[in-house]
């Protein structure tokens, strides 16, 4: 029972209180605000001695920028990272949750988590909550069984590829992976295919956008490289807009003193010193 | 009056072997029955001076209104069958209107004798708009106004067709009248002279003594733009009528109608 | 009683139709009193797809008068094609060239006209007025007219309009400088682009710049980023 003293540890899991109010409010016409949704292009492909992830950096809130420097390449373990694309905050809490889960399964287990281990966790997940948690991912990873690469649809379905994109950019970046994209390609290789396919992205889709961000993952080291590719970059302006002092024009003054009413002076006692033991 | 009549002169839609519709010059000579109406374009602004026949003493003067507002900035004088005249002036109306309307500016006193003519020709078979006349109007039209290449002066017969003029006279003393606006007009005529022209012209086409209750006077200048004379004003300008001085003939430029 | 539902289930049915499209692009116009500047960006789009990156929104009426649409792209197709036609129609008519306060007045009718299925644009009409002073003219999709010294609209004209406001307007600045002049006028104008180009999706690519002055119009070109 819930009172002053104990109060009520909140359930496990999302709180669906407010859904029968927002259904009013919106019948009402409220309309809800919308989520930012990173609006992305991501990609991974496997090369001769690691998997390499890449993505843009914009996140949108409808038709404006949100943020043009977000990073759209998450931490999972030291030998996995995870691109996501979707709704911001989804992938952002997905990848942050099933990281916390993989850090404490390796250290239950003792041993490098395997890539497929992180991939069962994620899709367990997104198919749990149907899809109403919008994140679409790429995860990459090596472990002792070599380099995977793991496509994961907010549904919660995956598949394993050698290259794959995804995000509103992935049609655009799927062209260039058609096109460039060979087994067993040396790093240089693959990252160049990779920028491209990211590049096609932000040019050519209005929801992808400014730089490129690359993660390349070997046998036991990985390079995140962020900003990879600056694309774009900001215009120059020719006009000064600082203004000058005084430019605010001050309308009227008032000068209102502060009154003391009452001194007070409380002593500290030498017995209620604090205890620096 | 024509040698040739025939069955030739009953329709509208039908040319004479001669190549003359007749309808249309019967109703040229409507006009020449009609009152007499001056009009003489300076470069103050544009008079229009027309006499009114005050046929018995118990009608009222007022309501014989040859001289009408077009819009602010266009007056028009009308000589013959002054029923008729009323159609036109009420499509010069609304094509006035409807041009402020779309354009938010003064319609040129050109596109008014222009859209007003349009009207005039639509006599005889029935075209898109299902026929508007089957004869063609016994009007002839003096439009006055001041549009941005100043004041101007046109004159339209029947026929519809319109032509620009220094000065011009309608109606059954247009004869003498043209004659007269002949030797007296040049091109430096100031307004007030050209108010004494038209009176002391209408004084000798007219068959009555000139009054204030039977002459109608309006101008359209610049700044005033259309303004008729009140009765005072038209007796100011009655007392000052004064005696035309004549120019040379060969100095004249205006046009012949 | 099954009847009742039948004929309940059948008024439900509704078929949707949706005969607008979204372009996007931006304008900016600016007069002055002896010029005005409109601009528009040359980006077409439709959703997450660009359809162009060259295409200029501004159309040219007259040797005084330009005209910047942006919104529906088929509309502003069919719309100044009209216009040409109209203006050509009072060119025969009354023997002018219309003047850009006359052009205002029947784009505003014009618009009103098709009240119940508008076009689907945003315009801005630059030229000067019958002083001779530049002037703007903004219109809504159905044909409300205002007249007045700078004007943004189109998919960035909530971000371009409180610039123009501040530098130009000089809104809660104290001190007013003299006329502004045409050179700050166009730095104002590329600078606002530049940074509504870093915010919204459907504005970018280029800008294409028209300085109308009595002597002529003047073309500049100006590229922005490409995401």
């Amino acid at each position: 029972m819930a009172s002053v003293m104990l109060p009520v540890e909140p359930t496990p899991g999302f709180s669906f209180e407010n859904c029968r109010r927002n259904e009013f409010l919106k019948a009402k016409g409220y309309k809800a605000p919308v989520a930012t949704k990173t609006g992305t292009t991501i990609v991974g492909c496997v090369f001769a001695d690691g998997v390499i992830l890449g993505a843009d950096t914009r996140a949108t809130a409808g038709s404006i920028v949100a943020d043009k420097e977000c990073a759209k390449i998450h931490y999972m373990a030291k030998n996995m990272y995870c691109c996501g694309a979707g709704t911001a905050a989804d992938t952002e809490a997905t990848t942050a949750l099933i990281s916390s889960q993989l850090e404490l399964h390796r250290l239950n287990t003792g041993r490098v988590v395997p890539v497929v281990t992180a991939a069962t966790m994620l899709k367990q997940m997104l198919f749990r909550y149907q899809g109403h948690i919008g994140a679409a991912l790429i995860l990459g990873g090596v472990d002792s069984n070599g380099s995977h690469l793991y496509t994961i649809a907010p549904q919660g379905s995956t598949s394993k590829n050698p290259f794959t994109s995804m995000g509103s950019g992935s049609l655009a970046a799927m062209s260039i992976l058609e096109k460039c994209w060979k087994p067993n390609m040396t790093e240089e290789e693959a990252k160049k295919v990779i920028r491209d396919a990211i590049a096609a992205g932000i040019f050519n889709d209005l929801g992808s956008g400014s730089n490129v961000d690359l993660c390349v993952i070997r046998k036991g080291s990985v390079e995140y490289v962020k900003p990879y590719e600056k694309a774009n970059v900001k215009g120059t302006r020719t006009g000064n807009y600082k203004f000058k002092r005084g430019t605010t024009e001050v309308l009227s003054k008032k000068v209102v003193p502060i009154i003391i009413e009452e001194e007070i002076v409380k002593p500290i006692s030498s017995d209620s010193q604090m205890d620096t033991s | 009056m024509f040698l040739s009549r025939s069955e030739y002169d009953r329709g509208v839609n039908t040319f004479s072997p001669e190549g003359r519709i007749f309808q249309v010059e019967y109703a040229i000579e409507a006009i020449k029955l009609g009152s007499t109406a001056i009009g003489i374009c300076t470069s103050e602004g544009v008079v229009l001076a027309v006499e009114k026949r005050i046929t018995s003493s118990l009608m009222e003067p007022n309501t014989v209104e040859k001289i009408v507002e077009v819009d602010k900035h266009v007056g028009c004088a009308v000589s013959g069958l002054i029923a008729d005249s009323r159609t036109m002036i009420d499509r010069a109306r609304v094509e006035c209107q409807n041009h402020w309307f779309t354009y938010d500016e003064r319609m040129s006193v050109e596109s008014v004798a222009q859209a007003v003519s349009n009207l005039a020709i639509q006599f005889g078979d029935s075209g898109d708009d299902g026929g508007a006349m089957s004869r063609p109007f016994g009007v002839a039209i003096l439009f006055a106004g001041c549009d941005e290449k100043g004041p101007q002066l046109f004159h339209m017969d029947p026929s519809g067709t319109f032509v620009q003029f220094d000065a011009k006279a309608i109606g059954s003393g247009s004869e003498g009248a043209q004659q007269t606006l002949q030797e007296v007009y040049h091109k430096s005529m100031t307004l007030s002279e050209a108010i004494n022209a038209c009176l002391t012209i209408l004084k000798q086409v007219m068959e009555e003594k000139l009054n204030s209750s039977n002459v109608e006077v309006v101008t359209v200048t610049p700044e005033k733009l259309y303004h008729l004379f009140t009765k005072e004003e038209v007796e100011a300008a009655l007392s000052e009528v004064k005696p035309l001085i004549k120019d040379e003939p060969s100095s004249s430029s205006t046009s012949k109608s | 009683m099954a009847l009742v539902l039948k004929n309940s289930s059948a008024a439900l049915n509704q078929h949707s139709f949706s005969p607008y499209a979204d372009n996007g692009g931006s304008i900016v116009a600016v007069a002055g009193d002896d010029y005005v500047v409109i601009a528009s960006d040359s980006r077409l789009s439709t959703g997450y797809s660009i359809y162009t990156r060259d295409q200029s929104k501004l159309f040219k009426l007259s040797n005084d008068s330009v005209l910047g649409c942006c919104g529906c792209w088929c509309d502003v197709l069919s719309l100044t094609k009209l216009l040409e036609a109209r203006m050509q129609m009072y060119l025969h008519e009354h023997q002018k060239v219309m003047s850009t306060p006359a052009i205002s007045q029947m784009l505003s009718t014009m618009l009103y006209y098709k009240r119940l299925f508008p076009y689907y644009i945003l315009n801005i009409l630059a030229g000067f007025d019958n002083d001779g002073k530049g002037v703007v003219y903004s219109y809504d999709p159905i044909g409300n007219l205002e007249k007045s010294k700078f004007k943004a609209g189109g998919s960035s004209g909530a971000l371009l309009q409180p610039v123009l406001d501040n530098q130009l307007g000089l809104s809660n600045i104290k001190e007013k400088p003299e006329a502004i002049t045409l050179e700050k006028a166009l730095n104002v104008v590329k600078d606002a682009f530049i940074s509504a180009t870093e915010r919204d999706i459907y504005t970018g690519d280029s800008i294409i710049i028209n300085i109308i002055t009595r002597e002529g119009i003047r073309e500049e070109k100006l590229e922005l980023r490409k995401d």
